[in-house]
């Protein structure tokens, strides 16, 4: 009884205020409007804004040199993270089932694990370095710990409903995956979306000046 | 007190209304990584994590929060959270003007691009009607607003400065004239401790053939508006020169070696002023370089002495004048290395964001100068040439501090001093 | 012949080395038949041997001759004997083996001994610790708590205690729920509800186990150097370290506990990561013996590391005031750094790395708000 309310109600619940809340936050920020820039451009902000959009992925000096375990675990989880999402086959049964109506090809089943272990370790250095780092420690709030649990529990649950057998496993995963749904754009993740909006602003400003950001 | 709670209640507003959609972007996207701190020469030299950038910030955050966070909405429907107090302006200012150079290289590095610096001259404009600003900044800015320079340059004091140069010179320096192509600024404290610019700006003038003058009504480039975060002053000090320029009929407005100056005429101006310029903003090593590639700036040997260039953040990262240093020092020394972060990603000298007007910040300054320090240690060169008088005196200072020998040159003078001799 | 039921596997692991060299490296046999037909037939050779052998009634059993017959067959055929007698066309791993004798002796190695004995070891160990700590008490820092810190961990040696940390407890809690779990867990929740929990363990414990090779590797590259044997770490362990009276004994960094736990935890804890990698890839061409010895050897260096483990957790927690600052704020107590590794405080004292308790909170990110200026001029230190 409970599983068909996760399988059915709830999971129509949470995508509709994910969507919902992703699009009325983007579109609030982007409502807002940015004063006109009156001095004389030397290069296109549209340009710069699709450099900056691309070129923030690859770090400069300080960040390869002084922040190299946040370059490597954050791109492990990032990276691991995408793939387990859109390219893991049970994954793609569910999206194809469930939203898109088709699929693609997924990862051999080895090909899940891999990716889905550089996640895993990516996550928990990260979460690790947020409350040993001194920085982090200080600037971190209940959110950001918040976000990391709940991913990682959505992580978790989905690990140990890797047999495919168990259904109570199944939904305890489905369970976590619609909490954070909803939890979504009411947090730090919205970063999924606006870190384009924000490389973008960044990026036209500093093109104008002429800087490549 | 009444008065000190409609300030703070102006100053809240004033914050308030800072609030862009870049901001709300910026805000939203920030994930709380602190990589930003590893770029910030404050909290480099000294490891302390108050120094994160974007810990700077909290009072601009905190509003965010509370009016455009559903969590903070709902904080504040439930009476859980508390609106920005006197407190939390007093506990920042020393992190907002002591601890910020507004560099930007804080916004260079950060992985979904917020640019910082941005946000912490709009925090700015809020303490500075908070009244929690230095003494020194605020002094500054008024004896611009009412003597016209910041630190009191009045125009006797210019013309007995430019008496002194046309003696070394040979020169006449033009001023008020009518049919000038150029109007060039100067920076008060080019006038005071480098007048050696003014006499090479006129030699490479005469040579280049350059129609210039300056103006006796509006010969300052330093913006102390910017700096304490007073659009209203800025706009005063801009206003000044644009109107001058505009009734010289120029066609282009020379920024000196003043960081914040080029900044504040070439970027923020006609943003403050509310229109654009009729006439164009050309920073002067830009028109140098222009002139060294069109021929009409003739140069002649090199040096060989070793030497490095020290990057000013608000020409050259956040102003966006890369190259023409680079090849004017190209053009005049063999022995030009970069050192390991150059151009756009050079550190910062200590005193940009009116931190070198700021008395109760100058043993932080000094500290962080070890930045600077190692740079230059590591260059393994013995002079550095920069374009910036502020950072000219902020390096000789720090310099000091740490006994070293490093000799500071300013790359207009470096150039002038090969100018090919024409009989 | 006939082998006694009481062996155990200890003394079977040479001969299955032996064995399972002659079936790797093994070929076949030809045999060459009395018949004249040149095709060489292993098959037809077994079973013509079979046939031509006389039955050897054994002393015990009186049997009739056709029955012993069988007896003989079937001993042939579980290759009870060190000869294989048998080898097939197809050339994959064990083919040549048609039952595999030694299972039974595995199943019975995991459920009569290292399943009972696995538990009262863990067991006695808690309990033990348990006592210890009613009778001892914790060890408390004799010169009492002081007002200075050293620095003793960096963010990144921290970050990989706890990674490797928290993918041990992982590991272990879903490991132990895999071999206590029919014998403790049934009981309780039910066959059903443990066969959903012994899924997810096993689904969790497979996957989180190739990580914790990262994790040994990452630590023992970190940690390697500073537990190398020193002068005077013999010593510190012939006088059980202080923790038996009251006697104060001087150490480096890391004292030969704490030493010894590192290459226990490198050595053993590796024997339990390799193996698990070997029982998680048994396309590795790895044979049942092999297999088997892989889980047997992942089973008892298991239990041996979460003893170990159990009183690490036990000594870092409760058992000593002092010792769990270090890795979770990075700086520890000076009075307990002179107290139990006084040659590194001594160095450390004379590097000038005493720090108030005050800046180390603020180093540490634990001081909210702008730093104060300071009176004298100098900021900050």
């Amino acid at each position: 009884m409970i599983g068909d309310f996760i399988d059915g109600p709830l999971w129509y619940f949470s995508l509709t205020v994910f969507l919902l809340g992703v699009a009325w936050r983007v579109i609030a920020i982007l409502r807002l409007g940015v004063a006109q820039d009156l001095s004389e451009a030397r290069n296109s902000g549209s340009g710069g804004a699709l450099l900056t959009l691309f070129s923030r992925s690859l770090p400069r000096r300080p960040v390869v040199t002084r922040g190299r375990v946040q370059l490597v675990a954050g791109y492990m989880f990032h990276l691991g993270l995408f793939a387990l999402l859109f390219l893991a086959q049970p994954h793609v049964e569910f999206i194809s089932q469930r939203i898109t109506g088709f699929g693609w090809a997924s990862l051999p089943h080895w090909g899940f694990i891999f990716v889905s272990e550089i996640a895993f370790a990516g996550l928990l250095l990260l979460i690790l370095y947020r409350l040993m780092n001194p920085v982090t420690r200080l600037i971190s709030d209940a959110g950001d710990y918040t976000a990391s649990l709940l991913v990682f529990l959505v992580m978790l649950t989905g690990c140990l409903a890797l047999a495919q057998t168990y259904e109570a496993l199944r939904l305890l995963h489905l369970l976590l995956a619609e909490l954070l749904l909803i939890y979504f754009p009411f947090s730090t993740l919205m970063h999924a979306f606006t870190f384009a909006i924000s490389r973008g602003y960044t990026g036209a400003a500093m093109a104008r000046r002429g800087v490549n950001a | 007190m009444v008065k000190m709670n409609d300030r703070i209640e102006n100053a809240r507003e004033e914050l308030r209304s800072q609030i862009d959609a870049k901001v709300l972007s910026y805000f939203s996207s920030c994930v709380h990584c602190g990589l930003c701190a590893e770029a910030c020469h404050f909290h480099v030299e000294t490891g302390d994590p108050r120094y994160t950038p974007i810990y700077k910030l909290e009072p601009m955050r905190k509003l965010w929060r509370r009016e455009h966070t559903f969590s903070g909405r709902l904080s504040r429907l439930l009476g859980r959270s508390s609106d920005l107090s006197e407190r939390d302006f007093a506990d920042w200012e020393e992190l907002v003007y002591d601890s910020c150079n507004l560099c930007g290289r804080c916004s260079m590095v950060c992985p979904v691009g917020i640019d910082i610096a941005y946000m912490l001259r709009k925090q700015r404009e809020a303490f500075n009607i908070s009244g929690y600003a230095p003494e020194g900044m605020k002094k500054a800015l008024q004896r611009t607003l009412d003597t016209g320079s910041p630190m009191g340059v009045s125009l006797k004091t210019l013309k007995a400065t430019l008496v002194h140069v046309e003696k070394a010179s040979g020169l006449k320096i033009p001023v008020d004239r009518k049919d000038a192509e150029y109007m060039a600024l100067f920076s008060s404290m080019e006038v005071v401790n480098f007048p050696g610019y003014i006499e090479s700006v006129a030699r490479i003038f005469h040579a280049a053939g350059i129609s210039w003058t300056i103006s006796s009504e509006a010969f300052e480039a330093t913006n102390a508006g910017i700096q304490i975060g007073s659009r209203e002053g800025a706009k005063e000090i801009v206003s000044r020169v644009v109107d001058t320029a505009e009734k010289l009929g120029v066609k282009y407005l020379i920024s000196p070696e003043c960081g914040h100056a080029y900044t504040a005429i070439r970027w923020e101006g006609p943003n403050l002023i509310g229109r654009r310029y009729r006439f164009e903003v050309i920073h002067i090593l830009e028109l140098l370089d222009q002139l060294q590639r069109e021929g009409r700036l003739k140069l002649n040997g090199r040096s060989d002495t070793p030497m490095t260039l020290h990057d000013p953040c608000q020409i050259v990262r956040r102003g966006g004048v890369i190259e023409p240093p680079r090849n004017l020092l190209h053009q005049v020394a063999s022995g030009f290395v970069e050192t390991t972060d150059h151009g756009t990603m050079n550190w910062c000298c200590g005193g940009g964001g009116g931190v070198s007007a700021n008395e109760r910040a100058e043993a932080l300054r000094l500290k962080v100068f070890g930045r600077k320090k190692k740079q230059f240690e590591e260059s393994g060169v013995d002079t550095v040439i920069t374009a910036c008088a502020n950072c000219r005196i902020i390096l000789e200072e720090g310099l000091e501090h740490f006994e070293m020998d490093t000799q500071v040159i300013g790359l207009t003078e470096l150039v002038a001093e090969y100018l090919e001799q024409s009989e | 012949m006939y082998r006694p039921v009481q062996d155990t596997v200890f003394s079977r692991l040479l001969p299955f080395i032996i064995v399972l060299l002659m079936v790797i490296g093994g070929g076949v046999s030809a045999q060459n038949l009395e018949e004249g037909i040149q095709v060489p037939n292993p098959g037809a050779d077994l079973w013509r041997e079979v046939r031509k052998r006389q039955p050897v009634p054994s002393p015990s059993l009186q049997l009739p001759m056709n029955q012993a017959t069988g007896v003989n067959l079937w001993s042939e055929m579980r290759q009870t004997n060190l000869a294989p007698v048998g080898s097939t066309q197809i050339k994959s791993v064990d083919s040549s083996m048609l039952i595999n004798p030694f299972g039974d002796q595995w199943r019975r190695f995991r459920t009569e001994q290292l399943v009972p004995y696995g538990g009262y070891a863990v067991g006695t160990m808690l309990l033990l610790l348990v006592l210890f700590y009613l009778i001892r008490g914790r060890v408390p820092i004799h010169a009492g708590p002081s007002d200075k810190r050293l620095p003793r961990y960096t963010v990144y040696e921290r970050m990989i205690h706890w990674f490797t940390a928290s993918i041990f407890l992982f590991l272990a809690l879903t490991g132990l729920t895999m071999l206590f779990g029919r014998s403790l867990l049934i009981p309780l929740m039910g066959a059903d509800a443990f066969s959903l929990l012994a899924s997810a363990s096993k689904e969790g414990h497979n996957l989180f186990g190739p990580l914790f090779l990262l994790a040994l590797a990452l630590v023992f590259f970190r940690f390697v150097r500073r537990n190398i044997y020193q002068r005077g770490d013999l010593t510190w362990l012939l006088r059980g370290g202080g923790l038996i009276g009251s006697k104060h004994v001087p150490s480096n960094f890391f004292n030969m506990g704490e030493k010894s736990m590192f290459w226990m935890l490198v050595l053993i804890g590796g024997v339990t990561a390799v193996s698990g990698v070997m029982l998680l890839f048994p396309i590795l061409g790895l044979g049942r013996e092999m297999m088997a010895l892989s889980h047997v050897a992942h089973g008892i260096t298991a239990i041996v590391m979460t003893l170990v483990i159990i009183g690490h957790i036990y000594i870092g927690s409760v058992g000593m005031e002092g010792a769990l600052e270090g890795m979770t704020t990075g700086y520890c107590d000076l009075n307990w750094a002179r107290e139990h590794h006084d040659w590194w405080a001594e160095q450390c004292v004379e590097r000038g790395e005493v720090v108030s308790v005050e800046a180390a909170a603020e180093a540490e990110g634990f001081t909210e708000g702008a730093p104060k200026h300071n009176p004298l001029g100098e900021a900050g230190k």
